[in-house]
């Protein structure tokens, strides 16, 4: 549907439009944020400094840029979402060159103020460019090859960027949520078949290629690979991030050792505390509980998304809306995953909770856009 | 699929019929289609998203029960260290008889760099050289502005080096925690203490492992953790060892000599009680092996283990005895010991050329008279004598516990005819070690038994085997104390400890070509004491002494390596717990025969 075809008339607008925000979705991430305050307080050892503070105020601003994302209209974004993206990329290939490097990765471009994380703004951009492209391509025309080759490359292209990074996390959920938001915009079975087969049959190349000349993964990610499949074969190595965080997981038990007792990342033993591993001291700390209930916020969030997203007779609206619930389901899945020892360790943030500049923002204005989609659907 | 007609002609012939526009038609058709289209796609992502949210469901499933089993894990103590981290057990120390620490250990801390971290390389390179003056700022500017990551700078430091490189407040020096092995009385016992080094180096720690002496023999043994570092109690006794090695320096420079070495050793047991060898060493810095000159030169040589010497005519007890043990003599047997006497064409002489005429076996020993002893080796023939050398211990290494001691190989001849019967019947031809003496003096001590000599702390008597008769040892016994009371070793009358014992001077052999140097002797003075009642061996071994207070240089053993003994004696007897005796102990031997 071209936006010519909305009824205008039929959208809110002005000031009514703060009356069709979808409310509860803003209140279940201020809650999600909430956990996030109250954990970064608590693992700086009952300080507002240096984590829980900006934090807040990032958020602070998030919610502005969410109200401001979500008052312009759905039609503009879409229009906007080719340059989104090729803004994004460009990004990305500027900090291939000009980029501070940081824990071993090239990721930053240091702005001044912030430092801004073009990995992090191409999940969104390659979600919008994505809806706009399948709003845009004839249905019958979905699952030529052709037609099917384009998203591909403008998946894989970003993917490629952040693999240099080198970012393996973020080029995970990029490929993974691009290709999920293909599967909804209704790509034939085929396709996926092949590309499951054809994974399969790569990562079986991967680890045949391990310790020859043309060896496919750095030497570092197949130790994670090993660590993930063993954690204590090199528990004070790779393995010790996993074996720490499964330490305070259990240590937490049922019901936690309550607020600001979690000796694990109290007395550091955890790795990366207050950004990856946020959550193994939220589950030490409030226990099972503690933990159940972040995921069920996280559950309700998906399910707004969804529920948001049925309604939306718009299919830019209603896929854009899918895409950014999934690429968030994929954040706190892998994460969650990755800090039970489910996963492998890539280094993906909880969303909303993690310390985080660039990712708390993005989500924001991401959350932006689905209330702008939800806001302007057709009535 | 049949595709609905977009213009289906009876409607069409039908709207025309009705005059209206057949278009309208095909609009609203095209219309349905369109919509109908759409209602298929929709329906297919929502059936494509039932699916995703199925799988949502079980990642969320998989999640919470992950999150529940954690949960319900048995809650493991936090560690600061996960296991498998290898424990190096800390290293036994070393102590002697009376639990006095000869080694122990002590945390030191090692300096290693980050050259990558350094924020100035050129200051910490200054301040590092003037720290440890053995560094060369040069290098370590060039090692630490390199592309190196890592590299060791001192292995050791003690804490004021480290407050003093604490205070450069360089963050690319680090300090790892680094165990290392003390001995706290410096060159006491260096060479039974050897040494320890480094082995596998960490940066948290290190290796420690034994590089000589009974730190290399028993390294298992002091690193097994099973013994939960019960310390090695040696059979050393320290303050003896120290008064031995300090009356043997004075001795030593006295007599102006080269090294000298000294062997005390418990008859029973074959417990050494303190063994010297000097020059020594500090085994906290322990020298490297020399690359020049003879090994034996070294401070690191072990005079009196490694160290095989000729060592004369204190091997003549040890042919009176086997002769008694045999009865071919008894101790009044008399001999001639006139000259001439020819053994395989060559004519043995004496000492000075002195002619003892007609004399006692008992007065060929107190005079030390080469004649007679040969005589009493040709009766008892090469097969015997060398059966009973053997089983003396003195054809093979002694088996002490140190890793040294397999370098001790007597030397013998390779062809053991009359003749060399008749000069290793005085102690010439043969080389042993003073530490070799000492047990089969030991031997004839402790009434004729051969005991093993061993470093370790015994827990009471061991046995030994036989080697001669109890009275030819008590027979050799009297003949020593005489050597004393009326022969070449007079100078050894200690007040109140009577010792019995043979004086030895042997010409020293030319490193290069045969034969002997006229003006270098090995002077061995070989003891027991108390002579009534032998309880201790010792023996004292100068290299090259010369005495010079008298008119011409004096290089005899009854004038160098007695008078050092008898005065080591003195020293240590009282720290024995030896009770002085006045009496005449050759009395009271036979008051206790006679009974």
């Amino acid at each position: 549907m071209s936006y010519l075809e909305y009824n205008v008339k039929t959208v809110p607008s002005g000031w009514r439009k703060a009356l069709h925000l979808n409310w509860p979705l803003v209140l279940l991430l201020t809650a999600v944020a909430g956990v996030g305050f109250l954990m970064l307080y608590s693992v700086a050892g009952g300080s507002f400094s240096p984590w829980a503070e900006p934090q807040m105020k990032r958020f602070a601003l998030g919610l502005a840029v969410m109200f401001i994302v979500a008052m312009v209209p759905i039609w503009f974004w879409r229009s906007m979402s080719l340059v989104a993206y090729l803004g994004a990329l460009f990004l990305l290939v500027l900090v291939e060159f000009f980029g501070t490097i940081g824990m071993g990765a090239q990721r930053w471009i240091d702005l001044g103020f912030m430092r801004l994380q073009p990995s992090e703004l191409m999940k969104i951009t390659l979600v919008m460019f994505l809806a706009a492209y399948y709003d845009w391509l004839p249905l019958n025309k979905t699952s030529r090859p052709l037609w099917v080759l384009l998203p591909v490359l403008i998946i894989l292209l970003p993917t490629a960027l952040v693999l240099t990074q080198p970012d393996l996390g973020t080029a995970i959920l990029l490929v993974t949520g691009g290709g999920l938001l293909m599967f909804l915009a209704g790509v034939h079975w085929a396709y996926f078949g092949t590309v499951i087969a054809a994974g399969a049959g790569g990562i079986w190349l991967v680890f045949e290629s391990r310790g020859t000349d043309w060896q496919l993964l750095k030497d570092y990610q197949f130790r994670r690979i090993d660590t993930f499949l063993d954690p204590s074969s090199d528990p004070l190595g790779a393995g010790y991030h996993i074996t720490q965080a499964k330490i305070a997981m259990g240590s937490g038990g049922w019901t936690g050792r309550g607020f600001m007792q979690g000796t694990q990342s109290r007395l550091n033993f955890l790795p990366e505390k207050h950004t990856d591993f946020i959550f193994n001291t939220l589950a030490e700390e409030f226990g099972f509980i503690g933990g159940f209930s972040l995921l069920l916020l996280y559950v309700l969030v998906l399910v707004f998304c969804i529920v948001s997203a049925l309604q939306n007779r718009d299919r830019f609206s209603s896929l854009l809306i899918l895409g950014i619930g999934l690429t968030f389901f994929l954040y706190f899945a892998v994460n969650m995953s990755m800090v039970m020892g489910l996963a492998p360790v890539v280094g993906v943030p909880l969303p909303m909770v993690s310390y985080g500049g660039s990712a708390m923002l993005v989500l924001m204005v991401a959350f932006g856009l689905v209330q702008s989609a939800h806001i302007h659907r057709p009535r | 699929m049949i595709r609905k007609p977009l213009r289906p002609l009876a409607r069409i012939l039908e709207a025309r019929e009705r005059g209206e526009n057949p278009d309208a038609i095909e609009r609203e058709n095209r219309r349905l289609r369109h919509e109908d289209m759409r209602d298929r796609a929709r329906s297919r992502a929502e059936g494509r998203l039932l699916m995703l949210a199925v799988m949502f469901f079980c990642a969320f499933s998989v999640i919470g029960a992950r999150m529940g089993m954690l949960a319900a894990s048995e809650p493991e103590e936090p560690r600061a260290q996960a296991s498998g981290h290898s424990i190096i057990a800390s290293r036994a120390d070393i102590v002697d008889r009376r639990g006095r620490v000869l080694a122990t250990n002590m945390e030191t801390h090692s300096l290693y760099a980050h050259p990558q971290q350094m924020v100035e390389p050129e200051r910490a390179a200054r301040e590092l050289a003037r720290i440890f003056p053995d560094l060369e700022e040069e290098r370590l500017l060039k090692d630490f502005s390199g592309d190196r990551k890592f590299l060791w700078v001192k292995r050791k430091l003690s804490p004021e080096q480290m407050q003093a490189v604490h205070d450069i407040g360089e963050p690319g020096l680090l300090f790892g925690p680094r165990e290392m092995r003390l001995y706290p009385n410096g060159a006491l016992a260096s060479h039974v203490l050897g040494g320890a080094g480094f082995g596998r180096e960490g940066v948290h720690s290190a290796e420690v492992v034994g590089t000589a002496g009974i730190e290399k023999f028993h390294d298992d043994l002091l690193r097994d953790p099973a013994r939960e570092g019960a310390p090695l109690e040696l059979s050393l006794d320290l303050s003896v060892q120290a008064a031995a090695e300090r009356v043997l320096h004075a001795g030593m420079v006295m007599m102006n000599a080269r090294g000298a070495a000294s062997v005390l050793m418990d008859v029973q047991t074959g417990e050494i009680i303190s063994i010297v060898s000097l020059p020594d060493f500090d085994p906290n810095d322990r020298p490297n092996p020399p690359t020049q000159g003879l090994p034996s030169d070294s401070p690191l040589f072990n005079r009196a283990v490694q160290g095989v010497y000729e060592l004369g005519s204190t091997f003549k007890i040890l042919t009176a005895a086997q002769a008694m043990d045999l009865g071919l003599v008894g101790p009044q047997t008399v001999i001639d010991t006139s000259p001439p006497f020819k053994v395989g064409g060559f004519r043995i002489g004496e000492f000075d050329n002195k002619n003892y005429g007609k004399a006692t076996v008992e007065q060929i020993i107190v005079k030390s008279s080469n004649r007679g002893t040969g005589k009493m080796a040709l009766a008892i023939g090469p097969t015997r004598q060398q059966e009973f050398l053997k089983s003396m211990g003195l054809f093979d290494p002694v088996p002490l516990e140190i890793v040294e001691a397999r370098g001790g190989k007597p030397l013998i001849p390779q062809r053991w005819g009359d003749l060399s019967t008749v000069t290793i019947s005085y102690g010439h031809g043969i080389s042993t070690s003073p530490l070799h003496l000492a047990a089969a003096y030991a031997a004839i001590a402790n009434g004729g038994i051969l005991v093993k000599p061993t470093l370790l702390k015994q827990a009471g008597p061991v046995s030994g085997t036989r080697v001669m008769s109890p009275e030819a040892a008590e027979a050799s016994r009297v003949m020593l104390r005489k050597v004393v009371t009326e022969g070449t070793a007079s100078f050894a009358e200690v007040p109140g400890y009577h010792i019995g014992g043979k004086t030895g001077t042997a010409d020293k052999p030319k490193e290069k070509g045969g034969g002997y140097y006229k003006d270098k002797v090995i002077a061995t003075f070989a003891a027991i004491f108390p002579a009534h009642a032998p309880r201790y061996a010792l023996v004292v071994t100068l290299d090259e002494p010369v005495e010079t207070s008298g008119e011409k240089p004096r290089r005899t053993a009854g004038w160098t390596a007695v008078p050092v003994a008898a005065e080591m004696v003195t020293r240590i007897a009282p720290l024995l717990g030896l009770r002085p005796d006045y009496r005449d102990p050759l009395e009271q031997t036979l008051t206790s025969t006679s009974e």
